[in-house]
């Protein structure tokens, strides 16, 4: 047992120096490598957490959520609907709601205005988002200037600024009274932008949206399932656009490598015709092949995966903002809550070290399995 | 010391930070509590349904509430519809800059 | 005592293709142990590779090779005067036999270029698996024999040809084989190193060693320390085999 753990140590020791001896190549084989890790494993931490922040946070969200179409299109819908709907038996509760978006020339970026009933802020001041204020550079206290329906200013007082924590939710809503709303806009009374619901028994929320629908044909229901559903997929895709970007990277990076060990070179095949002839077995040459890999991608996963989890829960995942924000001059500061998925970085090592370690040893069996005397021949 | 000895010193080294960051992960999750059910009560009395992360049109902002004929409903990677998205150009209007 | 007996041998390269090829034919050989034995003849005539299928790094493609007295090492059980046939052995065993009872001197050196002179002569033992701080120890002493320590952490491509070859004895005798060989040793030396190799060798003899030495040189085969000269030619032992 001592002989075989010792045998394994001087062989891995013979790698490492052997990896030295070549430390350019190497070096930048690891610094692709680590890179290529970082990438997938920066993606898979940032996806999770959000993914699980959506599903906590949206698990809160309406039960439905009723809008109105006209020929096609998103439509105000009449505050008369509130009455029959309440009716409908499982409805414990419906209020509507006053919300819309402002495009703010001065920076351009986008706002979601909504008109907070409970606890709305004083008449003539408005509640920020922490992504609006740092864009304007608010503060409390400070005005606002914004746009009319009918052109003319309106100034807000800022009243307070929500905290960075809230940006995944907030980062840019301007909340008002309900009369403010309806002024700025020059709201039609008796419109809504939509209406909520509660229902008092979740099983019954298709049941409940189907007797609207007969109700009142020119709705659409959106029930909270769908509401969490559109995000899965959402992240699904984000994640998944960044993971095919990454699969790119990856094949070109697994092309380069098998590319590189394909071609032993004549001095690697040399030095193996040396250990062969000096008794090292086919064996022994072949555990030192697979550790002169290992040692490289073992190194790069571990690196790869301490830098990404640093970077998306420490750094905010900054490096992803350019591929995520697109044409938004807003965009949330994450403070992500960490969330480790051991199963998805278990796939991830698999698919890194193993077929890694598979590209080395299997261009030297060949050379490997060289007669002991033919370096004595040539 | 040698080449093996140090190599194996260095993994446990990464191998006990990522100990310690599962931890760290552990620890923020608690602690994160207070924070959450802030932004919790925020959707509650709101009635918020989406998350604020792209904020460049009405759709990407409020996907679950973007009317049907709008991009990504079928599914997020389907950029268009229709071929004529990448074929028509967005409008001079909106090509200027702010 | 170790025991070298070659029955008929015969080594075919190429066999079956039109550049078929045969290094040995039907070689008959009784080495005699703890002498210096040297195998002498043109280039060409064989003897590279008969070295090579005594130092169990061939197979032979027809006849035996048997030894005695190796068998220990392998067979903890066995007797030391076991015969062993090493033609039927598998490459585990071959090998295990010629990491411990062989020490093979190249004709090129054959030394890992780019790696330290005391890891050089320290390799042949990694896969034994024994103790790293004995085998060490045991370089570091070699090295000190052959008065070349103060090179051990220096690149082995870095040291001149007499000192290059006192590293490949060195490495040679790193897990202490009862069979030295050397394939053409003075190849590269001049006079001087050469007759300080026979002067090695003849220490070696001294120590109980049995030795093998292929060459051309004169320096080599009319040395005083030789008690057997083995002249071949075209695969066959034309002078000093086993019935003269």
């Amino acid at each position: 047992m001592n002989r075989g753990f010792e045998r394994h140590r001087s062989i891995i020791d013979f790698s490492i120096s052997s990896l030295i001896r070549r430390k350019g190549k190497n070096l930048s084989l690891l610094a692709v490598y680590t890179l290529v890790v970082f990438v997938i494993a920066s993606t898979i931490f940032f996806v999770q957490a959000l993914k699980r922040e959506a599903a906590l946070l949206l698990g809160e969200s309406p039960d439905i959520v009723v809008q109105r179409l006209v020929a096609g299109r998103h439509d105000l819908i009449p505050i008369g609907y509130v009455e029959k709907i309440a009716a409908i038996r499982g409805v414990s509760d419906v209020k509507p709601r006053l919300w819309g978006y402002y495009y703010d020339a001065a920076v351009g970026a986008n706002y979601t205005v909504m008109a907070a009933d409970s606890d709305p802020p004083p008449a003539g001041g408005v509640r920020l988002g922490n992504g609006v204020a740092s864009t304007r550079r608010l503060s409390d206290g400070d005005v606002l200037t914004m746009r009319g329906a009918d052109g003319t200013p309106a100034l807000f007082t800022v009243e307070k600024v929500l905290p960075e924590a809230s940006e995944l939710v907030a980062a840019d809503l301007v909340m008002m009274t309900a009369e403010d709303f309806r002024t700025l806009f020059a709201f039609p009374d008796g419109r809504a932008t939509d209406l909520v619901l509660s229902v008092s028994n979740p099983r019954e929320t298709t049941t409940v949206a189907a007797k609207i629908v007969r109700l009142f044909p020119d709705t659409r229901p959106i029930l909270k399932s769908e509401i969490l559903r559109t995000y899965d997929s959402v992240f699904d895709w984000r994640g998944g656009m960044l993971v095919v970007i990454l699969s790119v990277a990856l094949l070109s990076f697994i092309i380069f490598a098998w590319d590189k060990a394909t071609g032993l070179s004549a001095e690697e095949r040399k030095e193996i015709g040396i250990l062969k002839s000096i008794g090292w077995e086919t064996a022994d040459v072949l555990m030192l092949k697979f550790w002169e890999g290992t040692v490289i991608s073992l190194s790069a996963f571990l690196v790869g995966t301490i830098l990404a989890y640093l970077h998306v829960f420490f750094f905010s995942a900054s490096l992803f903002e350019q591929a995520l924000k697109g044409w938004a001059v807003l965009y949330p500061r994450f403070r992500l809550i960490p969330v480790i998925d051991p199963y998805q970085l278990a796939v991830l090592f698999f698919l890194t070290v193993v077929p890694y370690a598979v590209a080395t040893i299997i261009p030297s069996w060949r050379a490997a399995t060289v007669d002991p005397d033919a370096v004595m021949r040539s | 010391m040698r080449n093996s000895g140090i190599f194996f010193f260095f993994i446990l080294a990464c191998l006990s930070i990522l100990a310690v960051l599962a931890m760290h992960a552990r620890h923020a999750r608690a602690g994160a509590s207070a924070v959450l059910a802030a932004n919790v009560g925020l959707v509650k009395t709101l009635g918020l349904t989406d998350l604020c992360l792209f904020t460049e049109a009405r759709y990407t902002r409020h996907p679950s509430m973007a009317d049907l004929h709008s991009p990504f409903q079928d599914h997020p990677f389907a950029m268009d519809h229709f071929p004529s998205g990448s074929l028509v150009t967005p409008p001079r209007l909106l090509q200027r800059a702010p | 005592m170790t025991v070298i007996e070659l029955v008929n041998v015969t080594k075919t390269f190429n066999a079956g293709r039109t550049n078929q090829f045969k290094a040995v034919q039907e070689v008959s050989l009784s080495v005699t142990p703890g002498r210096v034995t040297v195998l002498k003849g043109p280039s060409g005539s064989g003897k590279t590779t008969l070295l090579a299928l005594i130092g169990c790094m061939a197979r032979p493609t027809s006849g035996r090779i048997l030894l005695r007295g190796v068998g220990k090492p392998l067979f903890p059980g066995a007797e030391d005067n076991a015969e062993l046939e090493i033609s039927s052995l598998p490459e585990r065993f071959l090998t295990a036999i010629r990491r411990s009872a062989f020490g093979f001197i190249f004709q090129q050196f054959n030394l890992v270029r780019g790696v330290t002179v005391l890891e050089n002569v320290m390799l042949p033992a990694y896969p034994t698996g024994e103790k790293r701080g004995t085998v060490r120890r045991r370089a570091q002493g070699l090295l000190e024999m052959f008065g070349i320590s103060r090179h051990a952490s220096s690149r082995v491509d870095l040291l001149s040809g007499g000192e290059t070859q006192r590293v490949a004895i060195a490495r040679a005798l790193i897990n202490d084989p009862r069979v030295l060989i050397a394939d053409e040793p003075t190849a590269h030396l001049d006079t001087g190193l050469s007759r300080d190799f026979m002067e090695i060798m003849g220490s070696f003899k001294a120590e109980g060693k049995t030795i093998l030495i292929a060459s051309h040189d004169p320096l080599v085969y009319d040395s005083t320390l030789v008690d057997r000269v083995v002249e071949m030619r075209d695969g066959r032992i034309i002078y000093g085999g086993d019935e003269s």
